[in-house]
């Protein structure tokens, strides 16, 4: 029988997968991708505790529908800077981002 | 049983892609992966009974993120930005702090009790309308200006300025 804390399980292993390549990634595209891998894991804890602990009321799922939405805004403003970057740095790779350091 | 075994495949088709897509040298290829890993999300979904937000999940991330974000790849990066190693100096520590997290997390996990209750999956879609329009209408107008501003945002960020 699948209970909650399988749900929970998956879904930090998820989000460490995510943390790994927000910290390790080189490419800023795959830093953004990693990002909505973590958006993921906490939208799939919320929908998780919404069923098994409430499942009368629906607030956990509207919560994930605001993450959604959440995780489309960030990734069109986060695509739009990296393009903005790229035009003045012709480079993907985050430690060729030091621009500003004078 | 049955259950397990869907859960367990859904499981795998959601971690395997996420695994590839960190580690992956191609980012073209990450980004095809995470469409598999974000399409098991949403079948995780539909066995937590949300109908409505496998449909969103279908249609925003796996439809409308992912286009966007494999028209950025394309746009921005040469081929030989994908030849290069992936990961920072830094991978390792990363790698054993992810592995700490979730090593923190099973345990917390392990020896925690707490009460379920199971209900027979309903239709979700109707009861969530009525949800975002009485209770939540105040998140519901902030993400509606949020969804705007970064409309308006990302266009600043991109058209080029005469100067």
């Amino acid at each position: 029988m699948i209970g909650l804390k399988h749900y929970l399980i998956l879904s930090a292993v998820l989000f460490s997968i995510g943390l790994f390549g927000v910290l390790a990634r080189r490419n800023i595209i795959g830093l953004l991708m990693s990002i909505e891998i973590l958006f993921n894991a906490a939208a799939l804890n919320f929908v998780a505790f919404n069923r098994y602990v409430h499942p009368s009321m629906l607030w956990g799922q509207g919560f994930a529908l605001f993450i959604i939405t959440l995780a489309a805004a960030e990734a069109v403003v986060g695509l739009a800077l990296v393009l903005a970057i790229y035009r003045g740095t012709k480079t993907v790779l985050t430690e060729r981002y030091n621009i500003l350091k004078g | 049983m049955s259950e397990a075994i869907i859960f367990t495949l859904l499981a795998a088709v959601v971690v395997i892609p996420a695994l590839l897509v960190v580690t992956l040298k191609n980012v073209f290829h990450s980004a095809l992966w995470l469409i598999v890993s974000l399409t098991g999300i949403g079948g995780l979904y539909v066995m937590l009974a949300a109908d409505f937000l496998f449909a969103v999940q279908l249609l925003v991330y796996a439809g409308g993120i992912m286009v966007v974000l494999l028209f950025v790849i394309l746009l921005s990066g040469k081929p030989e930005d994908w030849k290069v190693a992936q990961v920072n100096d830094k991978a390792v520590a990363a790698f054993l702090f992810s592995l700490f997290f979730v090593f923190i997390i099973a345990t917390t996990l392990f020896g925690w009790q707490i009460k379920t209750t199971l209900q027979e999956p309903r239709l979700t879609t109707g009861p969530l309308g009525q949800l975002l329009m009485n209770q939540m209408v105040l998140p519901f107008e902030a993400i509606s200006l949020v969804l705007l501003v970064s409309l308006v945002g990302a266009l600043l960020f991109t058209v080029k300025k005469k100067s």
